[in-house]
């Protein structure tokens, strides 16, 4: 149910509108005395990660490219597609194209990542990968929708919202949702809002796709008129107008909550832009994410951006590739797109799992890669050098964060169509990433509009084989 | 805990008590609720009883049916005749009938049983859904007695007071006339009052100070800005389509000025919803009147579509499931979307009831096509004149095209000069092309009924259904809706009809949130089972009787609800107050309350003079109708820097004005008329440190340093009689002077100008001033 403005807000709203949020977990337990809310009586599990980085490739990289080699689809190459095609398909496609990229194993574990990919090929020892997601639309909108919240034709809370919910900040000074420059498209904010859900649940954003990196900010975060000191003085003499007023009004838990909000906004003025400088970062870390090569120096700052944000305890930072257009939709020019694509984010990706390790970070830091949907098998247009949107069997990986290091989970038939083998839909994928923050995706519930609602819906199954 | 319920229910009826636990209502809202909804209730529902039986209330199961033998006996699922039945066991009828259930729901059905078969207090309370209260005609009954009869103004009052008085509580004193102006002021308008306007009223010392207050406010035009947004929350009213294909709604603007024009004239509510449903028909009917009608229609076409849903016969259902949703609760506070999938899990609206008014939308034309990316229909508000001059247009083209080609074969250089020359011309003209007025809505489609999608799905059609309204109201002996056209004409008067249970009482309710802060009913786009029991039930039914006998007039639903004693109340605490009724349910005070988005930002313009007060037209200047806002890019060119109401700047889905965002400003994807208020850092920020705010500021400085012979005190004095509406106490005037000096003092080393550092300082301490409680609230 919406919050309610009140005379003097019950204790509920007093919580739930406070500044940063306590967390559902927390709120619960703060408010078991009073008002449990209805479906919260055990505890959720033991958390295996305490937060995400999602590395969002927006457009839909084709996983048989990249991590799901099909060598039938290189014996069968330009011939017709021996199975059934889905029956929505986004674009018409013609016969089957095999793969332009060699494919090679890789370490311990032996996973084969194809040329794509040779950085992250390097660390395929610490990833979990699941080649058989599956969503349900074919279209970048409502496929991102579905990703990020689970539906793809209602406005839901985005996954990164429910996890800030869950899970509250655990740094008081910065958001606990905070993306980093999202693209507007395909959804747009709605890919990181709060929906019903409280609004300091809802994703920070730092820019968007079309500002340069170095430019992305928290919006009005620094002021340019006055110094800091002249604000401490504004806010001194605020603080003694406001508290006149509280006088005058008597307890009020809304109007205490915004004074505070106040203290908290000047704080979040120093420690945002700190975290945002990498000045003082090392030589070699700058190295490690491409940072001294103009074509990875952007979204390797963006992955850096994320590392400093994890070591701050953001609950879930989000890093999207996606230049102004739709970056990984290579409807035509396959070659070339994914080859740019993949040049841009190997080494910084790499870099970061690198990163994120060394400093021990990674064993309770999930990240996560994928985009909305994967490729088709068949060739689109007529140069031969094209894929359709493919919602029915992609891949996506984790790393970190409690899930088995060096595995493979599921996979597709033969050609690369379908998710078949040990299926994993998107709602499983959000129900287990849950799982291995503490939260029961049945249990993490928020009442709106008479009813009980979830990241999951009525669906998703944790995927316990994927746990380390 | 199941052992607990074991022993605790011993004999033959349905487990009663004890309380079920939290895991027994997740269990059966899971499990049970949804396998008894899509499997049985079709025959054993609200609709249909066969052998007696209903499977959707807890007083039907413990029944049981025709045969005598109860359904469930606690905790022995083998000697439960439910069991028995589903597992199709002999001597039993087998159920259901054609397909057997799964044996994963007949172990749920089981271990529900063996838990004690426990029902979640949603299905007990009441039992029967039809005997909810919001289905009940709505009575007007005579106001109670009240011991304190001099406090009350109205009947509106003794139904508080009545309530007050048992709870042992009294009404907290009349708020004074600064606080009660200013808060009645941004009530109707949704701006502070002016120093002059305060003044009046504190001077007019007639009995009808405060009325006259109230009338000067509903007839300014600045009323129905105010007012006219609230409706848009719930019309989930946008410049553009948001979802996946984020196109510019380009000629919404006419729905918006429309909504304003109406609340302005006072139109009735009763009309003014027919026009927002059927109002292609009623312009069918009389059309002598202007394009109002036609234009309203856009209340069903302006929601979120998935434009580029590959699946076209999806696309379709999708987007009249949004208008079904977006009626329901705008117009009902019904969440009848929830049907479209299983019978509603709460209320009493099944499948049959969705898809019967599904075959209605089904019959309308919202869409010119399905195909990827697809269009939505606009109706023409062409005049006889445009069309003329558009055909004048089109064969000047054609004429111009009929030279090209006469002249593309030859090769000759005049001809090839002439064809350039053409050409050019050519190009010129099209661009020119004159644009037909047209606004986005409905009109008239193939009269069709629809088959029941079992799950929703388009793929798996059931029975057909007869277009129709939910039983639950229109009951069941219902008039066929016409072959030769959709039935929405039918759909707005049923609507509409003054003997409706729930059109009045949810628009009486949704007036009331909007001036008090809290519905009598809080969850105001939710009449249904689940939603909040009415503080006030008979004093709502009063007000929707006087309101549909007043002929729906929402201007005179203000004057009876802001000329009331409760309205007028001040907001003072009171401590033993705050510990009975915490969330002021009673209306023991005034509530606090902090202004919407737009009136933050209207304030902050109004205060600082920049406010300008031209209204209405397009507001998407920058791109045609249609347009992608942004697609493929992140670059929203749209602006925001216009200083007109906010009410007029662009609603853009996916990427909502920044400053709507951080206050609250509903989503517009969905109808919404209860925005919730959040504090977060952020928006702390945003006075902190946005252009807004400091030019806000700047230009306030400005005016209170505009008269030279002004004292520091009679500045002060100013400033607050602007901000705030009230004189400033002497400690106060004092503080803020001392902060004055201290800014200058401090701005001494950067600034040389003495002028311009008086400007600057004054202009800190002004946004102190803007950012403060007392400035964005109202109490």
């Amino acid at each position: 149910m919406a919050l309610h403005t009140t005379a003097s807000p019950s204790r509920r709203d007093v919580l739930q509108q406070s500044a940063l949020g306590f967390g559902y977990l927390a709120l619960a337990d703060l408010l078991r005395a009073d008002d449990a809310p209805a479906g919260k009586q055990a505890p959720h599990f033991k958390p295996r990660a305490k937060r995400v980085i999602f590395l969002f490739m927006k457009g839909g990289p084709s996983h048989i490219d990249t991590f799901d080699p099909k060598p039938l689809l290189d014996r069968d190459d330009g011939k017709p597609f021996p199975g059934e095609r889905p029956r929505v398909v986004f674009a018409k496609t013609g016969n089957l194209l095999k793969s332009p990229w060699k494919f090679k194993q890789y370490g311990q574990c032996g996973t084969p990542v194809s040329e794509l990919f040779p950085n992250v090929a390097k660390c395929v020892d610490d990833i979990c990968f699941v080649h058989s997601l599956h969503g349900t639309n074919p279209a970048h909108g409502g496929a991102a929708l579905k990703l990020h919240t689970g539906s793809d034709n209602f406005v839901r809370p985005s996954m990164g919202a429910w996890i800030a919910y869950g899970l509250g900040a655990a740094n008081d000074n910065l958001p606990a949702f905070v993306t980093v420059c999202p693209t507007l498209a395909h959804g747009g904010v709605n890919n990181w809002a709060s929906a019903f859900l409280p609004a300091s649940c809802q994703g920070v954003p730092l820019g968007n796709a079309s500002t340069p990196v170095e430019q992305a900010k928290v919006r009005y975060i620094d002021n340019k008129r006055l110094t800091l000191s002249d604000q401490k003085k504004q806010l001194a003499l605020l603080a003694e107008m406001n508290g006149d007023h509280l006088a005058r009004t008597g307890p009020d838990g809304a109007l205490e909550g915004r004074i505070d909000s106040f203290e908290l906004a000047f704080r979040m003025q120093k420690t945002m832009p700190e975290a945002e400088d990498i000045s003082k970062e090392t030589d070699a870390t700058r190295k490690l994410y491409g940072l001294d090569d103009p074509i990875t120096a952007p979204f390797g700052r963006q992955c850096l951006l994320a590392r400093r944000l994890a070591e701050r305890d953001v609950r879930f930072v989000q890093v999207t590739h996606s230049d102004s257009m739709v970056q990984w939709d290579q409807h035509g020019d396959l070659r070339k797109g994914h080859s740019k694509n993949a040049r841009e984010v190997d080494k910084p990706i790499a870099g970061l799992l690198t990163d994120l390790k060394s400093r021990g970070l990674l064993k309770d830091t999930l990240v996560l890669w994928g985009g909305e949907f994967g490729r088709t098998p068949t060739v689109e247009g007529g140069g031969n050098d094209g894929r359709d949107h493919n919602p029915e069997g992609f891949t996506v990986w984790m790393a970190g964060g409690g899930v088995k290091p060096g595995f493979r989970y599921g996979a597709t038939d033969d050609y690369g169509w379908y998710a078949a083998e040990n299926k994993v839909h998107i709602h499983d994928l959000h129900a287990t990433m849950l799982a291995l923050l503490g939260l029961d995706h049945e249990k993490l519930t928020f009442k709106h509009a008479g009813r009980d609602f979830r990241l999951t819906d009525v669906h998703g199954q944790v995927i316990k084989e994927l746990f380390a | 805990m199941t052992l607990a319920v074991l022993g605790l229910t011993p004999g033959p009826a349905v487990a009663a008590d004890p309380a079920p636990t939290a895991e027994d209502i997740r269990f059966f809202e899971m499990k049970i609720r949804p396998l008894l909804a899509e499997r049985c209730h079709k025959c054993h529902g609200a609709e249909k009883q066969k052998g007696d039986l209903r499977l959707d209330t807890e007083a039907g199961i413990r029944k049981g049916g025709d045969s005598g033998e109860p359904l469930i006996v606690a905790a022995k699922p083998d000697m439960s005749m439910l069991l028995r039945s589903v597992r199709h066991a002999q001597d039993v009828p087998a159920m259901p009938p054609k397909a057997k259930l799964k044996d994963s729901e007949i172990a749920d059905l089981e271990a529900w049983v063996k838990r004690g078969a426990p029902f979640p207090v949603s299905i007990k309370v009441g039992s029967d859904p039809s005997k909810h209260w919001a289905f009940q005609p709505v009575v007007a009954s005579a106001p109670p007695a009240v011991k304190d009869a001099s406090w009350a103004k109205s009947d509106l009052d003794r139904y508080i007071l009545a309530k007050l008085e048992a709870a042992q509580l009294k009404p907290a004193s009349p708020a004074d006339k600064p606080t009660l102006i200013r808060r009645a002021t941004f009530d109707l308008i949704g701006l502070p009052p002016t120093p002059e306007e305060v003044d009046a009223f504190i001077k007019d010392a007639s009995p009808t100070a405060f009325a006259n207050v109230v009338d000067r406010l509903l007839a300014s035009p600045r009323y129905g800005e105010r007012w006219g947004r609230h409706w848009l929350d719930v019309a989930r009213y946008a410049d553009s389509n948001g979802l996946d294909e984020n196109t510019a709604h380009g000629n919404a603007w006419r729905y918006r000025d429309y909504v304003i024009a109406s609340f302005n004239a006072d139109k009735p509510y009763d009309l003014f919803l027919r026009e927002q449903i059927a109002g292609d028909l009623l312009k069918k009917a009389n059309p002598g009147s202007g394009h109002e009608p036609l234009i309203a229609t856009g209340f069903l076409a302006l929601g979120p579509k998935v434009l580029a849903e590959p699946d076209e016969k999806k696309m379709e259902f999708d987007i009249v499931d949004e208008q079904i949703d977006t009626l329901g609760k705008a117009v009902m506070g019904l969440t009848l979307g929830c049907a479209r999938c299983h019978d509603h899990k709460f209320d009493p609206v099944s499948t049959a009831d969705y898809y019967g008014l599904a075959g209605v939308f089904i019959s309308t034309k919202t869409m010119e096509n399905f195909k990827k990316v697809a269009r939505w229909h606009e109706n023409s508000l062409a005049s006889p004149a445009d069309v003329k001059k558009k055909a004048e247009h089109d064969a000047a083209v054609a004429r111009l095209k009929e030279q090209i080609k006469g002249l593309t074969a030859k090769t000759d250089e005049p001809s090839k000069v002439e064809l350039k020359k053409l050409k050019a011309e050519l190009a010129e003209l099209e661009k020119k092309a004159p644009e037909l007025p047209s606004a986005m809505g409905v009109t008239e489609g193939t009269p069709t009924d629809v088959p029941v999608l079992r799950r929703g799905n388009h793929l798996t059609p059931g029975a057909m259904v007869a277009r129709r309204f939910p039983i639950i109201i229109a009951g069941v002996n219902q008039e066929a809706l016409p072959k030769d056209h959709s039935g929405r004409l039918e759909l707005a008067n049923w609507l509409t009809n003054p003997k409706h249970p729930l059109t009045a009482r949810v628009m009486v309710n949704r007036v009331w949130r909007w001036h008090f802060g809290q519905g009598l009913v809080r969850s105001v786009d939710n009449f249904g089972l689940l939603s909040d029991k009415p503080s006030h039930p008979e004093l709502l039914d009063s007000l929707a009787a006087e309101f549909v006998k007043s002929g729906w007039s929402v201007k005179a639903l203000h004057r009876r609800l802001m000329l009331s004693a409760t309205y007028q109340m001040s907001s003072t605490h009171d401590a033993r107050a705050a510990i009975a009724d915490p969330d002021n349910r009673l209306r023991w005070r005034a509530n606090i309350r902090r202004l919407e988005a737009e009136a933050i930002r209207d304030s902050l313009l109004a205060v600082s003079g920049l406010l300008e007060h031209a209204g209405g037209g397009p507001v998407l200047t920058h791109l045609k109708n249609r347009d992608y806002i942004f697609d493929h890019t992140s670059k929203d060119r749209t602006t925001y820097t216009t200083h007109r109401r906010s009410v007029y700047l662009p609603v853009i889905r996916n990427n909502l004005y920044d400053v709507f965002q951080l206050f609250d400003a509903p989503d517009a994807s969905v109808p919404n008329g209860d925005r919730p208020t959040t504090t977060v850092p952020t928006q702390a920020l945003f006075f902190l440190n946005s252009e807004l705010a400091a030019n806000s500021a700047a230009a306030l400085a400005d005016r209170i340093l505009t008269q030279t012979n002004l004292t520091d005190d009679t500045r002060v004095k100013q400033l607050l009689a602007i901000t705030y509406g009230r004189e400033p106490n002497a400690k106060e005037a004092e503080r803020l002077i001392a902060a004055v000096d201290a800014f200058e003092k401090d701005f001494s080393a950067g600034e040389q100008d003495a002028g311009k550092r008086r400007r600057n300082a004054w202009s800190a301490v002004c946004q102190s001033v803007l950012a403060s409680n007392e400035f964005i609230h109202i109490r």
